[in-house]
């Protein structure tokens, strides 16, 4: 077996090495550019933002609810927790609707049935606004675009919401 | 509204809309060490109020800074120079001003003051985060919202 012990020559030895450092040069080269190939692939989907709100899906009616829930906010400066609320409820298809509270006016909070005058609907205290149930605004009140509806899922009978999206004009 | 730029661009744009203004007063002091813990707790709750209620009702009422002051000071002068904050709000069509605060010593000198005072009997201590304290202040802020809409 001593005798052996030189089987590769100095020719053979150079080939190795060359090829060796060759392929890991040329491997660093191009990881980087498979990781960029396949990275729509790896990237989480943007339904990663829903928040899990707490809330049942078997325990929305078709009476509009109050739902809060915190997200962390990055706001320039400031990081910090953030409370969001939404209406929620299912329509008569059974879909589930949730709704921003934010008027479109000037930014009050519009409660369900906010006013015993104007049953059914949602209603704005700060200048009288009015909302059908649908999120759209009742003509002839001071708001000029229908209510922003969440983003939603449903996942293992949980709601998630979202960011809140602006409908198109009334 | 707050005394923020993007809030006052809007609000010039909407003045007729924004009548009602709400100015907290927050004592402030270090020279008592048994009380400064309780001030500070006071203001912390106070502004934790005062911004839920222009949540809720951001579209008519304009949050000030906060009116601060020595504890000690002499409170009709307090009064007095308070009430130059609101000569000056004035010079804009404001109907309503609210002051709130849970300093009990304005209540005396309520009648001087050119406004409404909301005085909160005041929570002494405890953990703003705990989920008790903000059904507490939830609930609180409500009954000043409608306190507030029914001057409207």
């Amino acid at each position: 077996m001593s005798e052996k012990k030189q089987q590769v020559s100095r020719r053979q030895f150079l080939n190795y090495t060359l090829t060796g450092v060759g392929g890991f040069m040329a491997a660093g080269m191009l990881a980087p550019m498979l990781r960029m190939a396949v990275d729509p692939v790896l990237k989480t989907s943007s339904h990663g933002d829903l928040a899990n709100v707490s809330l049942s899906v078997d325990d929305i009616t078709d009476e509009p609810q109050r739902v809060d829930w915190k997200i962390d906010q990055v706001d320039g400066w400031y990081e910090s927790e953030v409370t969001k609320t939404a209406w929620v409820y299912k329509d008569e298809n059974d879909e589930i609707l949730a709704f921003s509270p934010i008027c479109k006016h000037l930014g009050c909070f519009v409660s369900w049935e906010g006013s015993e005058d104007f049953p059914d609907e949602f209603y704005c205290p700060c200048h009288g606004g009015r909302y059908y149930k649908d999120g759209t605004n009742v003509p002839g009140t001071p708001p000029l675009a229908p209510l922003d509806q969440f983003e939603q899922k449903v996942e293992d009978g949980m709601l998630f919401l979202g960011e809140a999206k602006e409908q198109g004009e009334a | 509204m707050k005394w923020k730029k993007s809030d006052l661009n809007q609000y010039k744009q909407a003045k007729e809309y924004i009548d009602t203004i709400l100015i907290p007063l927050v004592p402030f002091h270090l020279s008592n060490d048994n009380t400064m813990e309780k001030s500070a707790f006071q203001s912390e709750v106070l502004s934790v109020f005062t911004n839920e209620i222009e949540n809720e009702l951001s579209g008519r009422i304009m949050l000030t800074p906060n009116y601060s002051y020595l504890k000690s000071a002499d409170q009709e002068m307090e009064v007095e120079r308070l009430n130059t904050w609101v000569y000056d709000l004035q010079k804009q069509p404001f109907n309503h001003v609210f002051f709130v605060t849970f300093d009990a010593a304005w209540k005396k000198n309520e009648q001087a003051m050119q406004g409404t005072l909301v005085w909160l009997p005041g929570l002494h201590s405890g953990d703003l985060h705990n989920k008790e304290m903000h059904a507490l202040i939830r609930d609180q802020v409500e009954q000043i919202g409608e306190l507030i809409r029914s001057y409207w």
